[in-house]
């Protein structure tokens, strides 16, 4: 199938506003791009019949864009090079095939070429297309280098241009035109609904089930909303994602009302189809499992605060365990021997204590916690920890030697010594 | 057995009163004395409980015994706290798995009444451990009625300092004790108050946490008062 690109030419735009129309544009073709600094390329590839045919979808977008009160020209044709000149410099704005003809009576700007290559080739007398065609190959790249045969080849289809989408189409992808405006949640969650179900459906024939699902919801003033969703574990249950989506509806502010929906599926896993099993009491409802707790709490408060705990190759406390968002890839943890004897809470940065009795070369004897004072009456240690030389952090203290105690009160509380002699509170045990 | 009809209808409706009784009747052992003095013999679960510390590392320490004597080998034990300053690895020599267990922080405290509550009404979730402040009345109601219904057992936290929570099903202040000379420091000793119990009285025992049980120390008389005691026995 012949690949189609609609190039969108917007003088008139300012460049902050044309990163957003990138965005916008995203409801004719997922595979969009910023073209310079003044245009958008779109690969239409398999796309205009969704709008009746290429006509009616360049008339629709040079319509809306209109009613948002911007003037764009638009062409369409085989090859990003055509498309590009003929928004620029074209008559005819969707062209099949006829390459040479539409391209040669334009002017050498037309093939994308620095400003200066133009105005060398203008001084030359080589005003069109055509007059630059009937140079010979090897005099033109003697003279101009390669980017103007590299620009010519492109435009003639002669060489290959990808387009780099501002973001990777997602793999699946659903789409809903409203009739009327959609102002009301409800509404919104009916169209969401069967959109989930058009994926749903497609994500079980493959076997996939979703970790990342994105709904773009269009308003009719050409500003957009997105509602994200992510799960820990991949999922296809149209219950289970209607709940996480409908926390995010209600923050949708509708204005003048939506009239496109996209869904897309940003990430997907293999996710193999459950047996069912014949005894109801064995299958856990999706809404009670452990997982869909965790998307909740993780919808709710954002996944950085919902973690997993990893034990790390590292014997400095703070570098020993890592919160590990439960939503990432789940990993293996070290093991950790049972004689190093941690506290139960730590007190994170250390805190700074006054040392007033001392053994010399051992624990203290009575120390002072702010006005607090403490008389020690057990001890254990030293433990030496030295600094990991391939980290910043654990230098700040030197070799620290710690030290369990208990107080007097029945107080048991981790303390150390850094490299300078200075004692520190680290953390409390039970 | 005789077939009394008017028997058994009485035993029906006893039965019915009892019931009320049952719904805590599921129990987990803390250590032998302490379920002997409790009505069920044991700590019940699917309810809320308090636990104070002077210490709040006391408090987390014997919540998560009892979480992890819950969690077995396969349940999800839930931490939810204001702030990141537990040490997971301390918990280890309380018989606690980390694999099991999910760590939730948030500031806001209605987010943190939110997540205990959401996670109290998951029937994969064995336990919650929340360090909650300022629940009021109806808040912890509520929390309770999700426990009971889901089976969730909460273990809810505090300052032994702070103001207690309404409604729960029992209340226990936990004191670091001094240890023995050369005692461990993964072994430490603790004064337990059961400062309330619905259905029972309140108690205090002195405990060790040694070899992955609970050991009560019998108090040590002084020599005056046992030399007393010898002569009036």
């Amino acid at each position: 199938m012949a690949r189609r690109f609609l190039s969108l030419y917007c003088r008139d735009v300012p460049s902050d506003r044309l990163t957003p129309l990138v965005e916008w544009c995203d409801r004719y073709s997922p595979l969009v791009s910023q073209d310079g600094c003044d245009g958008i390329i779109l690969d239409i590839t398999g796309c205009a019949h969704l709008f009746g045919g290429e006509g009616p979808l360049l008339a629709d977008l040079r319509r809306r864009l209109r009613q948002m009160g911007m003037e764009c020209r638009g062409a369409i044709a085989d090859a990003w090079g055509i498309a590009w000149a003929l928004a620029r410099y074209g008559r005819k704005f969707i062209v099949h095939g006829e390459t040479a003809a539409e391209l040669d009576p334009l002017p050498v700007e037309a093939l994308r070429l620095p400003e200066e290559t133009a105005l060398e080739l203008r001084r030359l007398g080589l005003l069109t297309i055509a007059a630059v065609r009937k140079v010979p190959r090897r005099s033109l790249a003697a003279r101009f280098g390669a980017t103007l045969l590299v620009r010519l080849d492109q435009a003639f289809q002669q060489a290959a241009e990808p387009l780099t989408p501002w973001r990777p189409p997602a793999p699946y992808r659903a789409s809903r035109v409203s009739g009327e405006p959609i102002t009301t949640v409800p509404a919104v969650e009916y169209v969401l609904r069967d959109l989930l179900r058009e994926i749903c459906e497609r994500l079980e024939k493959n076997y996939l089930g979703s970790r990342h699902m994105e709904l773009a919801c269009y308003r009719m003033d050409g500003t957009l909303d997105r509602c994200k969703v992510r799960t820990s574990k991949p999922t296809r249950s149209i219950r289970h994602l209607m709940r996480l989506f409908s926390g995010r509806l209600d923050a949708l502010r509708a204005g003048f009302g939506f009239e496109t929906f996209v869904l897309s599926v940003l990430d997907v896993e293999a996710l193999h189809p459950a047996q069912l099993s014949l005894s109801l009491s064995d299958t856990v409802e999706e809404e009670a499992s452990f997982d869909a707790l965790v998307d909740r709490l993780g919808m709710r408060l954002g996944f950085h605060d919902v973690n997993r705990i990893r034990v790390c190759e590292s014997y400095l406390p703070e570098h020993a365990v890592e919160l590990h968002p439960a939503i990432a890839p789940t990993i293996t943890s070290a093991e950790w021997p049972d004689y190093r004897v941690r506290p139960i809470r730590l007190i994170d940065p250390p805190m700074s204590i006054e040392v007033s009795i001392l053994i010399p070369g051992g624990s203290p004897v009575q120390f002072f916690v702010g006005r607090q004072k403490h008389l020690v009456v057990r001890s254990e240690g030293p433990e030496r920890l030295t600094p990991e030389w391939w980290r910043e952090r654990g230098m700040r203290w030197g070799t620290r030697d710690y030290y369990r105690i208990e107080d007097d009160q029945g107080l048991r509380l981790w303390i150390f010594c850094d490299s300078s002699e200075h004692w520190f509170l680290h953390g409390h045990f039970a | 057995m005789l077939a009394n009809p008017a028997l058994n209808k009485l035993r029906q409706q006893i039965g019915c009163i009892e019931e009320t009784q049952r719904r805590f009747s599921r129990t987990i052992p803390v250590t032998e004395p302490v379920d002997r003095w409790l009505p069920y013999g044991g700590l019940s679960t699917g309810c809320i409980h308090e636990v104070k510390g002077t210490n709040l590392a006391s408090a987390i320490a014997f919540s998560a015994i009892l979480a992890s004597r819950l969690a077995g080998d396969q349940g999800n034990i839930l931490y939810i706290a204001p702030d990141r300053s537990l040490y997971p690895l301390g918990l280890l020599s309380y018989g606690i798995n980390l694999d099991q267990f999910l760590h939730v922080s948030t500031r806001k405290s209605q987010d943190l009444v939110w997540t205990a509550m959401e996670a109290l009404r998951c029937p994969q979730v064995s336990s919650v451990i929340a360090l909650l402040s300022g629940l009021d009345l109806t808040e912890s109601r509520r929390l309770q009625l999700a426990a009971e219904a889901s089976g969730v057992t909460g273990f809810f936290l505090g300052h032994a300092a702070s103001a207690p929570i309404a409604s729960p099903i029992t209340r226990w202040k936990v004191s670091s004790v001094a240890g023995k000379p050369g005692q461990r420091f993964d072994k430490p000793l603790w004064t337990l108050d059961l400062l309330y119990c619905r259905g029972g009285r309140p108690g205090k025992w002195t405990l060790e946490w040694h070899s992955q049980a609970l050991l009560p120390i019998v108090p040590q008389l002084p020599a005056k008062q046992a030399a007393r005691e010898a002569l009036a026995g």
